[in-house]
């Protein structure tokens, strides 16, 4: 009885030290700002909303156009990740192509300091007229994505039994057609789960974002921050461009639970 | 079946009997698509990005740490001068020091957050779904987002945090102090990653075998006998991978200082004080250095952890 209630109350404060700040968001983006800035304990839940927040970020601040730049970065990059990771993934898992070497090659890619790609891309990007455009986002955010893809998408084609492409080998299929027509369509939760966990690191990217934007392709993260200004800090419109700007990660956790942790989880237990 | 047509369609010894006779040279499609070379035109596309992205900046950062060059004019050979300026930069050394402290203590404290989360909840409960669920969230939000958040949370006057803990009766703290501070970014650190480890031991302990544990049990082994001697060792491959990733991770702190200290009141961290060489003082030369130490630091972190590790969960 005591050991039940210790681990119901243990679970219940570790879930409101998690969702507490998230709410909190969501709690100041509908607030004044006399509510916002209160010492009165009580006016964290009790206070009058107001969509004051939203309308200043929205007339004031390129907001959705920051929130449309960060979206269409994030697929595009997706979209390439899936035509250079689902062969190469493939190919790894069907052949051992390269011993395992390119493979760990691959990966180690994830060990890179984000900086050592940030010094020669930012001077070539110059020199090329790509800073700060959608471009310059959809390479970089290709290349950090690429490796985890290519890792993930690997293990879900191991799951694929080899005896499914013999059986359409001799059926003569060519290998094209046996990618297409077999492989594929079983890959394809994988490859959705795969998709998610790209756009969702890409849509919370923000150093390189931060470092290669300026006014045209700046995403939303860019914009949040720069609320934080040097002079004053305002945070009503901060929260409620975070409000909106976390929603779709948030729902993507809810809906996707069980794939984003079986995803997270993936590397490490099977590697 | 006739028997004697398909031995027909067999004998290679019998011109007519082939059937993939080809007279024209192949399309560069066919060999690309041939059993020989499939495997490797799938790679393609990877091999093609894995040079542009990886070799082509290593080798350009590398090109660059021996130059003395602002971004404009000519760049100047200056040998090794870079890194020994390194060696004796005091904001430098102070930073990669302070990296240590937080790679340190975020991995410890995610370590036995997420041990203790993950054996209390490998059973099965009500509403484990959702507890599951509401536990990855941190995981899913921008970094950023997350640390402008603390930021405020943790203010002085208006912070939520400090309300809280007025009213509990104990005083306000500065959060934000000289002394205080690095803590402070590691704690928000922690509060973010501590999901990742929850679930990869989780996702661990599922799948140790359970009649060891039974085995255990009839024996009569208490609890924290069976902790030590079964499930930590059985644990650990999964303990040293969550190690060398987070440190990877944490190698390259970015995001929170960027919403909160900026680098001020003693937080500069390793990727930051390269962040400021490179792209605020433009210092290219410095900065390939300091990012080329950076890479070689990761490696040699991740090598050496491997190996200590291996090496204590040998002798427990």
């Amino acid at each position: 009885m005591i050991r039940k209630l210790l681990f119901w109350v243990i679970t219940v404060t570790v879930l409101l030290a998690v969702v507490g700040p998230l709410l909190w968001i969501f709690l100041t983006a509908y607030k004044a700002p006399n509510d916002i800035f209160t010492t009165e304990l009580r006016k964290i839940f009790i206070f009058s909303p107001t969509l004051d927040n939203f309308q200043r970020l929205f007339s004031s601040y390129p907001f959705w156009k920051n929130l449309g730049n960060t979206a269409i970065v994030s697929v595009i990059s997706t979209i390439v990740v899936m035509f250079v990771s689902l062969p190469a993934a493939y190919s790894f898992s069907r052949w051992n192509t390269g011993g395992g070497h390119l493979l760990f090659v691959t990966i180690s890619t994830r060990m890179f300091p984000g900086v050592v790609a940030a010094i020669p891309f930012f001077i070539v990007f110059r020199r090329l007229g790509l800073l700060d455009t959608h471009a310059a986002l959809v390479l970089l955010y290709t290349y950090f994505n690429t490796s985890f893809a290519t890792f993930l998408l690997y293990g879900f084609f191991r799951e694929v039994p080899k005896e499914l492409e013999q059986a359409a080998m001799i059926d003569g299929y060519g290998r094209m057609e046996i990618f297409r027509r077999i492989v594929f369509p079983l890959i394809l939760p994988g490859l959705a789960v795969t998709s998610v966990f790209c756009l969702i690191w890409s849509w919370n990217e923000f150093f390189y974002a931060f470092l290669f934007t300026r006014r045209f392709a700046t995403t939303v993260n860019v914009l949040i921050s720069s609320f934080w200004g040097s002079i004053e800090v305002q945070y009503g419109p901060m929260a409620a461009g975070a409000a909106i700007a976390i929603l779709p990660t948030l729902l993507a956790a809810l809906l996707m639970q069980r794939y984003i942790i079986r995803g997270l989880t993936f590397g490490a237990v099977k590697g | 079946m006739n028997k004697e047509l398909l031995y027909e369609d067999l004998d290679d010894s019998r011109p007519e009997g082939r059937t993939f006779t080809v007279d024209r040279k192949a399309t560069v499609w066919e060999v690309l698509t041939s059993e020989r070379f499939f495997k490797w035109t799938l790679l393609i596309p990877l091999v093609v990005l894995l040079i542009i992205f990886m070799l082509y900046p290593l080798f350009y950062c590398m090109y660059y740490s021996f130059q003395e060059w602002g971004m404009q004019g000519d760049a100047l050979f200056v040998g090794l001068h870079n890194y020994r300026a390194m060696l004796n930069d005091q904001a430098f050394l102070e930073a990669l020091g302070r990296t240590f402290k937080v790679l340190v203590i975020c991995i410890v404290a995610e370590i036995s957050i997420g041990l203790g989360l993950a054996i209390l909840w490998n059973r099965d409960f009500k509403g484990q779904g959702t507890v599951r669920g509401l536990t990855l969230l941190p995981l899913m939000v921008a970094p950023l987002v997350l640390s402008l958040l603390w930021n405020f949370l943790l203010e002085y006057d208006f912070g939520a945090v400090n309300q809280l803990l007025e009213a509990v009766g104990l005083g306000k703290i500065y959060w934000w102090s000289p002394n205080l501070a690095l803590y402070t970014i590691c704690g928000i650190t922690v509060w973010q990653w501590f999901p990742f480890s929850v679930f990869v031991l989780l996702a661990g302990l599922r799948s140790l075998p359970r009649d060891v544990f039974e085995a255990a049990k009839v024996d009569g082994a208490g609890e924290w006998y069976t902790f030590r001697r079964l499930t930590l060792p059985m644990l650990s491959p999964l303990i040293m991978i969550i190690v060398v990733l987070r440190a990877m991770w944490l190698i390259r702190l970015f995001d929170p200082l960027y919403g909160t200290t900026r680098g001020g009141v003693k937080t500069e961290l390793l990727d930051w004080t390269v962040y400021r060489t490179a792209f605020v003082y433009f210092d290219i030369g410095y900065g390939s250095a300091m990012a080329i130490f950076s890479l070689f630091l990761t490696i040699a972190v991740c090598a050496i952890m491997f190996r200590l590790l291996m090496k204590s969960f040998g002798e427990v």
